[in-house]
């Protein structure tokens, strides 16, 4: 009994670690900035390889992470300068842009690193709790999860940067009449998502094979968990990443991973059914 | 003879693109070549076009319904698998004697439709608005994906057509037009290629008709701005549900001819990447507009198998490098500007047509 | 245009009818079509399989050619998209006009061009593992096949370990009839299933099935799972210390994960191979030498490389065989029964009643520092199932795929 219990928390908070690291940077730039940003995947892709590969050549853990996080979010704000930022008044065409770095981002690396790289070791190991055993890692993983909720939550709400992005965003006109370099928030907000994006990949990478179209497994649920939030980002992903964790982890426990794959597509239909404007849109609307 | 000509008169209007001699005499000239390629390319090539041209009813579904009604639908390969599913099935039940085929086509037609409209109905009458269409539609198809995937094992039949899970369902019969008292006409090569450029031919005319009557012109107001619509006294709701609708049959359209052609269809036709192309395809084509996104879809599908062919690795990088310009360079999309161009350099044009030109680009659709 | 003078283009005119008229020499070139993924999801298995394809072309272009012609390799990189596979299937039979197809990799592109190679009855080899049962008149298979793999494998694990036997497969066909022949054979040889699970190929996170796994204590764990974001298990079943020895007839033999993942996520991996680079026989070891020669880089040459190579020297055997390339001839020669070839793993032979190949079948378990050793090998195991069941295509031309429990109508 106690097995199961424990057991099943596990898989819940694994499950909403994994939603909400997917599922992060693509809320800002797209929940926040309305990118619809196809190559999200690759920037998580882009975190782990870098990851791997400085780690393996001598680099400490923490910090091939966070280079590998610095690196994506530096790649991300290049592709702001370039690509983005001419899109911003017909943003449906991000769609393709987006679409495309993410064929020449697979397939170079492809060509430049080859099909597959000698991938990291999960630190840690293991623990033994009520006759299963655990592995300390992916326990580490939701509890990274919540503070990187909480950071962002810190940056948007507490520091002017945050300020300046939120506003720039809601009315980019009136905020450069106010005086904010609109032209640095975006690329310092999309750099910001794609940092968080490729901190996600090097969380991860110790966990999975590091391919090319190892984004792959990220992008689906990073898009549903985002919508599934609604407008409110800040509001709506935390909650909705819990929701859809929640449901999917009780699904895989009693019928398998073919019903929890299913199951958490279903849902998404259904909650957006119920609540057209996502969880942030029904909390907002109730707490008026 | 007045309602005939009516009708020729709304294949131009304001929601498409090109009218005037110039336009037309191209078009019946493109045709008239297209229907004689048989006579001079080898059959590969004909083979070959018949392919390219079965896609493009797909884009033309994702045209009407994302170009002219603003519905971003991320999930319309749901209904060309489903149409590629229920022609199989039932043309393997069934046979191909007697033309028993159509019977099969025009279930594999009816069936998406069908299911586009209970689809629509469920988003449009409950609220479901721009992304989250679009999150729905595409949690539909993946839906549908993972479960055909593992529909492998013996027990997944419908009939005697076993649905084969990932591997895909094959040997169904191509479509054969009975001959009484001769030997019926099967469907494959050539009479397969004409069948395709013939409802090609059709069905875009019929768009053309379609998009330049009051259904069309209400559409645009509906993606222009939807409460203004609704306050106006249109339906909104009734209209997106049946412009969603013949998206779906259009789809479904694609999903047979692709059956067919390959004798196949698979769960990954309704996967991910199989659901993200026909959009790159219309918006790069820009979207809008159905003769652009007719003609970019077929230029598009050429450029990936042609660049795959003489490209080896680098294909992919080429295709990705291709189409970033283009979203970059044209924001109209990539077929636009080349006609612009040509028809600077061809500009010896009588001056009335000049005049119906320059209105014409005065009147371009934002 | 100046007129050019007479004798000039008398002479062309000659030299064309010459060109046109003469016989088929030495110079008319072997056709070979190849469709095989360079780019996009299994890439990584697959790019062995070209470079081991065109070492053998090489060597035999090197050595006269066939029959005194020399070979001409078409390859078209398939991007691991079915609709590719279909376009280009279609583009070297009535274009390119080959005169045999080797290709393919996942059983569903296999599938999506069988029906092109029947209706244009074209010659084809697949040299992939895959889940069996293909009885077509037009197609021969290199690659092993369950009876090869798993009745030599299971009956090992089984009496090595213990009896509990616990599944994990991908939830499509290959994981599922790979799973049914893995149940029959525990039920045969006395042991029990002590759970199964099918998993979407789309699935990277395994919590609940580790968990599952431990809950059940099974002896042994069949592993079945295919593609990147299935191999993703074996670093999280390591960092949980599942500890249970794994059996597989699909992983390490294809994608090389023992050198791909950090030691020791394959501890105590068996897998049944019929070739892999660790094999230490003459034959493996002037292979490797080869095959490094020409490609300095290749990370790595798994079972399906040796299918690829050996295939070109099948191929050559049969063509020798029937005099010609015609693909009537060439066929009836396969079905002949001697047609074999000394490869990387020994030797191998076709089998005529199935179309299918017999192999040398090479137990392979990985240490806990992914070194390798080969603790048994089975020699000259023959694909004996669809014989057994009904399918001669030496006396009956057939065109399906069949499974245990969908076996040919009697």
């Amino acid at each position: 009994m106690l097995a199961t219990v424990i057991g099943f928390a596990y898989q819940i908070a694994d499950t909403f670690a994994f939603l909400v690291l997917a599922s992060v940077g693509l809320a800002i730039i797209f929940g926040m900035m309305g990118v619809i940003n196809l190559a999200h995947g690759e920037f998580i892709m882009c975190g782990a390889y870098l990851t791997v590969l400085t780690a393996r050549a001598g680099l400490p853990l923490p910090v091939a992470m966070l280079l590998g996080a610095l690196v994506a979010g530096v790649i991300g704000m290049l592709l702001e300068y370039f690509v983005i930022r001419r899109l911003y008044a017909r943003l449906f065409d991000s769609i393709v842009a987006t679409w495309a770095v993410s064929l020449i981002a697979t397939q170079g690396m492809l060509i430049v690193v080859g099909p597959s790289i000698e991938g990291l070791k999960t630190p840690f190991g293991s623990f033994e709790l009520a006759g299963l055993s655990f592995s300390w890692y992916r326990v580490l993983l939701p509890i990274v999860a919540l503070a990187i909720l909480g950071g962002i939550y810190w940056i948007f709400i507490r520091t002017q940067f945050g300020v300046h992005a939120r506003a720039t965003i809601q009315d980019p006109a009136m905020a450069r009449a106010l005086g904010v370099d609109t032209d640095r928030v975006y690329a310092l907000t999309f750099g910001l998502g794609s940092a968080l994006a490729g901190l996600t990949g090097a969380l991860y990478a110790p966990t999975m094979t590091t391919v090319p179209t190892m984004g792959s497994a990220f992008i689906v649920q990073s898009f549903v968990t985002v919508v599934v939030g609604g407008a409110d980002v800040l509001l709506g992903a935390a909650p909705a990443a819990a929701l859809l964790a929640f449901i999917q982890s009780l699904l895989t426990a009693s019928y398998g991973q073919l019903i929890g794959q299913m199951g958490l597509l279903i849902t998404v239909i259904v909650v957006v059914r119920m609540l057209p404007k996502g969880l942030s849109g029904w909390m907002l609307r109730r707490s008026e | 003879m007045n309602t005939l000509t009516r009708a020729l008169k709304r294949l131009n209007g304001t929601q498409t693109l090109g009218r005037g001699r110039a336009f037309w005499s191209s078009f019946a000239v493109t045709a008239v070549v297209l229907t004689l390629a048989p006579a001079f390319a080898e059959s590969y090539i004909v083979n070959n076009l018949a392919y390219f041209l079965l896609w493009p009813f797909m884009a033309l579904g994702l045209s009407l319904i994302w170009g002219h009604a603003g519905i971003l639908s991320f999930g319309q390969t749901a209904f060309f698998g489903l149409a590629g599913y229920s022609y199989g099935v039932i043309s393997i039940n069934l046979g191909d004697a007697n033309g028993l085929t159509w019977v099969a086509f025009a279930a594999a037609l009816i069936l998406p439709t069908l299911l586009a409209a209970v689809v629509g109905y469920f988003m449009f009458y409950g609220g479901v608005r721009d992304v989250f269409v679009g999150i729905v539609t595409l949690s539909i198809t993946l839906v549908m994906e993972t479960f055909m995937a593992q529909t492998a094992g013996p027990e997944w039949a419908i009939g005697t057509a076993r649905l084969n899970g990932f591997n895909g369902m094959s040997n169904m019969p191509p479509l054969t037009v009975p001959w009484f008292g001769g030997e019926a006409l099967v469907l494959e090569g050539t009479p397969f290629y004409w069948f395709v450029l013939a409802l090609a031919l059709v069905v875009y005319l019929a768009l053309r008709w379609l998009v330049n009557s009051r259904f069309g012109n209400v559409l645009v107001a509906i993606r222009e701005n939807p409460d203004r619509a609704e306050m106006l006294g249109y339906n909104v709701r009734l209209y997106q549900l049946a412009v969603f609708a013949i998206g779906g049959a259009l789809a479904g359209i694609s999903g047979v001819l692709y059956t067919t052609w390959g004798s196949y269809i698979t769960p990954s036709s309704m996967g991910l990447t199989a659901a993200a192309l026909p959009i790159v395809w219309t918006a790069a084509g820009g979207r809008k507009d159905i003769t652009t996104t007719f003609i970019a879809t077929v230029f598009l599908l050429w450029l990936s198998q042609t660049l795959a062919v003489r490209g080896a690795q680098y294909a992919l990088v080429l295709m990705g490098a291709i189409l970033l310009g283009v979203v970059l360079v044209a924001p109209d999309g990539l077929v636009l500007p080349v006609v612009r161009a040509v028809g600077r350099l061809v500009a010896r044009k009588p001056r009335s047509d000049t005049a119906a030109d320059a209105r014409a680009a005065s009147q371009e659709v934002a | 245009m100046k007129k050019r003078p007479p004798a000039l283009s008398t002479a062309l005119l000659v030299a064309v009818i010459a060109a046109a008229t003469a016989p088929a020499l030495a110079a008319d070139p072997v056709k070979i079509g190849l469709l095989e993924d360079q780019s996009g999801n299994f890439a990584i298995a697959v790019i062995p399989k070209i470079q081991a394809t065109q070492l053998a072309i090489e060597e035999i272009n090197a050595k006269g050619g066939i029959l005194g012609r020399q070979i001409k390799l078409t390859h078209y990189d398939t991007q691991s998209d079915n609709t590719r596979f279909q376009e280009f299937a279609r583009r070297l039979i009535q274009q390119d006009k080959v005169d045999v197809i080797f290709g393919a990799f996942s059983s569903a592109s296999r599938e999506a061009i069988r029906p092109i190679m029947d209706r244009g009855k074209q010659l084809y080899f697949y040299n992939n593992q895959y889940e069996g049962g293909v009885c077509d008149a037009n197609v021969f298979v290199t690659g092993a096949v369950p009876e090869q793999q798993f009745s030599t494998l299971i009956p090992w694990m089984m009496q090595k370990y213990g009896k509990k036997v616990y599944t994990i497969a991908a939830d499509y066909n290959f994981g599922q009839i790979s799973a049914e022949w893995v149940r029959n054979i525990v039920k045969q040889n006395g042991g029990t299933m002590a759970g199964e699970e099918f998993i979407p190929l789309s699935v990277s996170q395994f919590s609940q099935t580790i968990q599952n796994i431990q809950k059940a204590k099974p002896d042994v764990l069949v592993t079945l799972l295919v593609g990147a974001n299935q191999a993703s298990f074996y670093e999280q079943q390591a960092s949980a210390n599942l500890s249970v020895p794994m059996a597989s007839s699909v992983n390490v033999g294809q994608a090389y994960e023992h050198k791909r993942f950090k030691a020791p996520a394959l501890k105590d991996m068996y897998v049944t191979a019929n070739y892999i680079e660790e094999i230490d026989s003459p034959a493996s070891n002037d292979f490797k030498k080869r095959f490094h020669a020409k490609f300095p880089d290749a990370p790595y040459i798994n079972q399906e490389a040796a299918n690829a190579y050996n295939v070109v020297y099948l191929y050559k055997a049969a063509v020798e065989k029937a005099k010609s390339t015609d693909m009537k001839a060439v066929r009836k020669a396969l079905e002949s029964g001697d047609i074999c070839t000394d490869g990387p793993s020994g030797k191998v032979c076709i089998d005529p009643k199935s179309h299918h190949q017999s192999h040398t079948i090479y137990l392979v378990h990985v240490k806990a520092d992914h070194s390798v050793e080969i603790p048994k090998v089975w020699d000259d195991i023959k694909p004996y199932w669809l014989g057994e069941v009904g399918c001669d295509l030496s006396k009956k031309d057939d065109f399906s795929q069949y499974t245990p429990s969908s076996p040919p109508k009697k």
